[in-house]
């Protein structure tokens, strides 16, 4: 008998190590254990047994009974401890949660991308005001009286503040140049800084015009620049915005400001410079105009154009974010659609 | 501008095996912007001359007829034709199957192929003008008429390109890259840039020479206006179809051929850029005299539009009054008539600012105006006398001139500068030789002479209306024509003078990633004008807002002085789409009022800040959550922007606000904002449906960074704290904020309370009339010891009691 329960024993730490779910740990359980277990049937026959024996078998039954319980319960911990905590059925191709639904303005996305880089250049940031008069839009930076810019076809002047001096004359400015002649009239020179903002136009809108847009102009003046120096602010700006060094190429360009002025085209990013609708088939893309200031805005600063030059760029950012994304249209930018803003989270 | 190639030729030999992609590219590198360039036989590929051989009728169609058309291959060819000009012997232009043609010179583009008509087999399409593209340079007095070239002596088949000279090459220069040149606005500007280029030698318009004697004479009484005008009167002339050539180059240009008169003058116009008019001379009275318009002058344009003249007016006259609006449009009287024979033949100069002027006031620019507007050099004149006397010699031959007169009142002083040479080289950032310096100029008509270090620089006539006037302008003319591509880049020198440290900048930055990254909202951009129905339902009024004088549309001429009209407006966009977000927007707001300016004492500009407004929506939310996540948007935003903390009072209630739910903003003493749900009615009139809307805006220019981060390190608890809530009734309309005073304020409610929170508040079922649960999360420990559980309960009934005996407040029972 003592042999026939050793060899049940042994028998059952075999079969409970190599059980795998809960299910066949039960079964075990009452196989050997149960009320008709095969340990149980034992104890039934303890009675018949010499009483000589009895205790020591009945001893030993009980032993192996309790070995039993105990190897069941740790294969249990076992394998809760090795099983997962859900069903085999989990589906893990379920999306995730989106951790917050915000974004910035993709224009405000651009902008930032850029202070980030001039700031690391040693650039200030400055922000002007939106109205202006007709003596920092126009005056100072030596557009001719008459010219065309400064007529209501062109730009938003202020009811009430249509006439009159150029100082008291009031616009929206139309652009942002005249901001850098404010800054360098409360600065003291050498000047390295940058002025991003809003624009306005008063023209007839479509898909590739805004009466509202973003621009972005960088300066610097100091001593010693040549006008060549401009083409590495240039480059860093754009190698910034598309994450690749972009060839870029300068070329004669007019606009009062500036003298010498330049347009500066950079490789089309969408056909490599091989020509493509995007680029009209000529390999380049109109990205900034720029150039030297004009000796009479740097006057009009308080600086001598003798002692001192500059370089300037003004980057169209809705045409930049246009290119980024493949943007069709610079109206969206402020129709406030969600629907389009959400894409640039 | 459109320019041809083969006119350019006239006037610089560029050389046959010319590369023209390099040429369109040096242009564009050093002058002006070619936008395409066009090999314009393309355009007539696979069309050729055909000769109607025989005519015969179409056996299922009355209209249409079977054509036997020589197209110079052997086997006439059968085409059906709907023409109704057809004659046999006729020369005609054959599309053949390939070409592309437009049908009735309308739609899209259509590629023609062999085909059967009404069952008759026809090969490729017997062309009319505008099908083809040239109704302009042949137009069709009828519908259906087909072109007919028998004027054209070649033999059938040669190809239409060939036999209507329009194997060239046409230029399409960007007009605004050349807003600057007068000089470039003609073949002869752009042949002259080109010679200077390439080294080309350029041709010279001999001097037109008169001995003509008359008592003809040209009056200037304004000659600031008009700096010289030649009249010349010929005789033997008469209205005529030009001969091809000149109509083809017209049309290559982009204008239309008239008659020979008319298109003398615009050629010369293309040619050498200075615009030029003929007056038929039967209808000048007396003399002509250019002088400024007089208040209430009337002249009828040659485009029956009749104008009221002011005094800033220029015109012509003759003893009768006005007869053109000088350098704009001639007067329908007294121009070019079909019975023409003798004319007046206007050369003249006007000055830029007053033709600009007159062409907008009268919204009238024309090919004339838009030259002189970019001032025209008066020396120009000569060559347009030149040519134009060339071809009336030459188209009529028995042309008199019977009357000369130019008259030059005031001569072009031409620009010099002096340029040092020491400077030019630093700003160019590279050494070039003297020699190299002065050839560039030279070739470009400046005449040079150097003397030590100072280059002294004479800018030809044709750059001395305003272009080249001071040495930066001669140092844009060295440097484009070395080539801007061929300087090397040249970093500028760093100097560090200490980390950029801009708190406001940085102020504003932190509050939009804030609000965009840990709030979830989303920023918009609207236009700083708004619509008066938003203006109308959100401000207090319209007083102190700014306007446009000429706004984007009529009822949108007030520009904002909040930013929370547009804001509304977003909201009612979106609702279509969401029926939950949160936006926000920053941007400048304009007030009527502060006039000064910090950089000009002479300048006044209005009050302008720089505000940011939110607005929180949803349709699902109740007001309550909806309202304590704007307004914990708002509490969190100092701790988390690094800025000086405001609070919340109540103390006046913004206009479009809930009569309950609104509170300002202060900080310190000052005002700096407001929030508040969106009264039912405002929302009502913004359009806005289902949604509740919660908007804050404040003055970001109030708003104070710190100079540093200011977090402070406590240590952490060295004993246990416990959670502990508690419910109790109150009274309806008692405050959150008294409770918390209540419990944390100046005298504590129980010693080891550390904090206290808001968890909710419950009106309703179980709750009496007149009161409401909150339930307060206390934070109860000690700095000396563990707290029993009978400490903790003994705080938790402190405050209590505390609850009760200042707000009245009772142990809720159930």
């Amino acid at each position: 008998m003592k042999d026939k329960i050793n060899g049940i024993l042994s028998e059952a730490q075999e079969r409970i190590g190599a059980a795998a779910n809960e299910n066949e740990l039960q079964n075990l359980k009452s196989a050997y254990i149960g009320k008709q277990g095969s340990l149980s049937l034992f104890m039934k026959e303890i009675p018949k047994l010499d009483p000589q024996i009895r205790p020591e078998m009945g001893k030993l039954l009980n032993q192996a009974k309790n070995q039993i319980t105990d190897l069941i319960d740790a294969k249990r911990m076992d394998l809760k401890l090795k099983a997962s905590e859900v069903s085999p059925d989990f589906d893990c191709s379920v999306p995730g949660i989106m951790p917050s639904s915000g974004g910035l303005h993709p224009i405000t996305q651009m902008c930032y991308d850029l202070n980030d880089t001039f700031r690391s250049m040693g650039f200030e940031i400055f922000a002007g005001d939106d109205i202006t008069s007709e003596l920092y839009a126009f005056d100072k930076l030596n557009f001719p009286p008459n010219h065309p810019a400064r007529e209501s076809m062109d730009t938003y002047w202020l009811e009430g503040h249509d006439s009159g001096k150029t100082s008291e004359k009031l616009c929206l400015r139309p652009h942002l140049t005249g901001e850098s002649v404010r800054y360098m009239q409360t600065h003291k020179p050498p000047y390295r800084f940058v002025y991003p903002g809003r624009v306005y136009r008063n023209e007839t809108t479509d898909a590739h015009h805004e009466r509202a847009f973003f621009q972005y102009e960088a300066l610097i003046v100091d001593k010693d620049i040549t006008f060549t120096s401009g083409k590495v602010m240039i480059k860093s700006i754009l190698s910034k915005v598309f994450g690749t060094d972009v060839p870029v190429r300068m070329r004669s360009g007019f606009f009062p400001f500036v003298e010498p002025g330049f347009e500066i085209d950079m490789q089309c990013q969408v056909c490599g410079g091989k020509g493509c609708s995007v680029c009209k088939h000529v390999g380049w893309i109109e990205v900034m105009p720029g150039g030297s200031p004009h000796p009479n805005v740097l006057r009009a600063a308080g600086l001598d154009p003798d002692e001192y030059t500059g370089f300037y760029v003004n980057i169209g950012l809705d045409r930049l974010v246009m290119m980024r994304y493949g943007v069709d249209d610079v109206r969206l930018f402020h129709s406030a659609d969600l629907r389009f803003l959400r894409q640039f989270r | 501008m459109k320019l041809s190639l083969s006119w350019i030729k006239d006037y610089v030999a560029i050389p046959e095996d010319m590369d023209l992609k390099k040429l369109a590219y040096d242009l564009t590198m050093s002058t002006v912007e070619v936008e395409d360039v066009e090999e314009l036989a393309r355009r007539f590929d696979k069309m050729v001359v055909g000769i109607l051989e025989r005519l015969e009728p179409h056996p299922n169609a009355d209209k249409l007829r079977v054509c036997k058309v020589d197209i110079g291959d052997g086997e006439p060819k059968n085409i059906v034709c709907g023409g109704i000009n057809l004659e046999e012997g006729m020369r005609v232009a054959v599309s053949c199957p390939g070409a592309v043609v437009r049908w009735h010179g309308e739609g899209e583009p259509v590629v023609i192929k062999n085909s059967k008509l009404r069952g008759v087999e026809s090969f490729g399409m017997i062309c009319a003008s505008d099908e083809i593209g040239l109704g302009d340079l042949f137009p069709a007095s009828q519908e259906a008429e087909i072109l007919d070239l028998s004027a054209f002596d070649v033999p059938a088949g040669t190809p239409l390109a060939k036999a209507l000279d329009m194997e060239d090459v046409l230029l399409e220069i960007d007009n605004k890259s050349m807003t600057n040149r007068p000089d470039l606005w003609g073949h002869y500007g752009i042949a002259r840039e080109i010679a200077a280029l390439y080294d080309l030698p350029l041709k010279q318009f001999a001097p037109f020479e008169t001995n003509a004697e008359s008592d003809f004479k040209v009056e200037i009484t304004a000659p600031e206006r008009c700096s010289r005008y030649i009249g010349v009167e010929m005789s033997g002339v008469e209205v005529k179809p030009s001969p091809y050539r000149m109509q083809n180059r017209i049309w290559k240009a982009g204008m239309r051929p008239i008659n020979a008169l008319v298109d003398i003058t615009n050629y010369v116009m293309l040619a050498t850029g200075n615009p030029t008019h003929a007056f038929d001379a039967d209808n000048i009275q007396d003399h002509i005299v250019v002088r400024q318009a007089l208040e209430g002058e009337k002249l009828l344009l040659l485009n029956d539009k009749e104008i009221d003249l002011c005094a800033d007016d220029l015109v012509i006259t003759d003893a009768q009054g006005p007869v053109a609006l000088a350098g704009v449009m001639g007067g329908a009287k007294d121009s070019i008539l079909p019975d023409t024979k003798r004319v007046i033949l206007e050369i003249a100069n006007f000055e830029s600012t007053g033709i600009r002027r007159t062409a907008l006031r009268y919204d009238t620019r024309t090919e004339a105006s838009s030259r002189y507007e970019k001032a025209v050099d008066p020396e120009r004149c000569d060559q347009a006398l030149s040519l134009s006397m060339q071809y009336f010699k030459e188209l009529y031959p028995q042309m008199k001139v019977t009357g000369f007169c130019d008259r030059y009142v005031k001569k072009l002083k031409r620009a010099e500068i002096d340029v040092s040479l020491t400077w030019l080289a630093k700003r160019l950032g590279k050494d070039l030789s003297n020699d190299a310096i002065s050839r560039k100029l030279t070739n470009l008509g400046f005449e040079v002479q150097i003397d030590g270090d100072t280059m002294h620089v004479t800018a030809p006539a044709w750059r001395s209306t305003g272009d080249i006037s001071i040495k930066d302008d001669v140092m844009e003319e060295v440097a484009r024509m070395y080539g801007y591509d061929n300087f090397e880049a040249t970093s500028f020198t760093t100097a560090f003078e200490g980390a950029i440290n801009q708190k406001d900048q940085d102020l504003i930055r932190n509050i939009k990633e804030y609000l965009a990254v840990r709030c979830g909202m989303q920023e918009v951009y609207t236009y700083p004008w708004m619509s008066d129905t938003f203006v109308h339902a959100v401000l207090p009024g319209t007083e102190g807002v700014l306007r446009l004088s000429t706004p984007p549309a009529p009822d949108q001429g007030y520009i904002r002085s909040s930013l929370l009209p547009n804001l509304c407006e977003a909201v009612a966009k979106n609702e279509r789409y969401f029926d939950e977000f949160s936006i926000f927007e920053e941007a400048q707001v304009f007030f009527d009022r502060n006039y000064r300016s910090l950089y000009d004492e002479t300048e006044s500009l209005p009050e302008q800040r720089r505000h940011i407004g939110a607005a929180f929506a949803s349709s699902e939310k109740s007001i309550s959550g909806l309202f304590r996540e704007a307004k914990g948007v708002l509490e969190f935003m100092p701790r988390y922007t690094h800025m000086e903390g405001f609070d919340f009072r109540k103390e006046e209630k913004p206009v479009w606000a809930d009569n309950v739910v609104w509170l300002n903003l202060y900080l310190g003493d000052e005002k700096i904002g407001d929030m508040g749900l969106v009264a039912k009615k405002v929302s009502l009139e913004c359009g806005i449906k289902n949604l509740s809307v919660i908007l804050f805006e404040l003055d970001a220019s109030k708003l104070k960074p710190l100079k540093s981060r200011t977090n402070r390190f406590t240590h952490l608890a060295e004993y246990p704290e416990t959670d502990y809530d508690i419910s109790m009734l109150f009274d309806s309309d008692s405050k959150w904020v008294d409770i918390y005073d209540a419990i944390m304020g100046q005298k504590k409610a129980a010693a080891l309370v550390k904090e206290a929170s808001f968890v909710d508040e419950y009106r309703g079922r179980q709750i009496p009339e007149g009161k409401k649960s909150v339930t307060i999360r206390l934070t109860i420990g000690s700095d000396e010891k563990t707290l029993t559980s009978q400490e903790i309960e003994q705080t938790a009934e402190q405050v209590m009691k505390k609850l009760g005996k200042k707000l009245g407040a009772e142990l809720r029972t159930q």
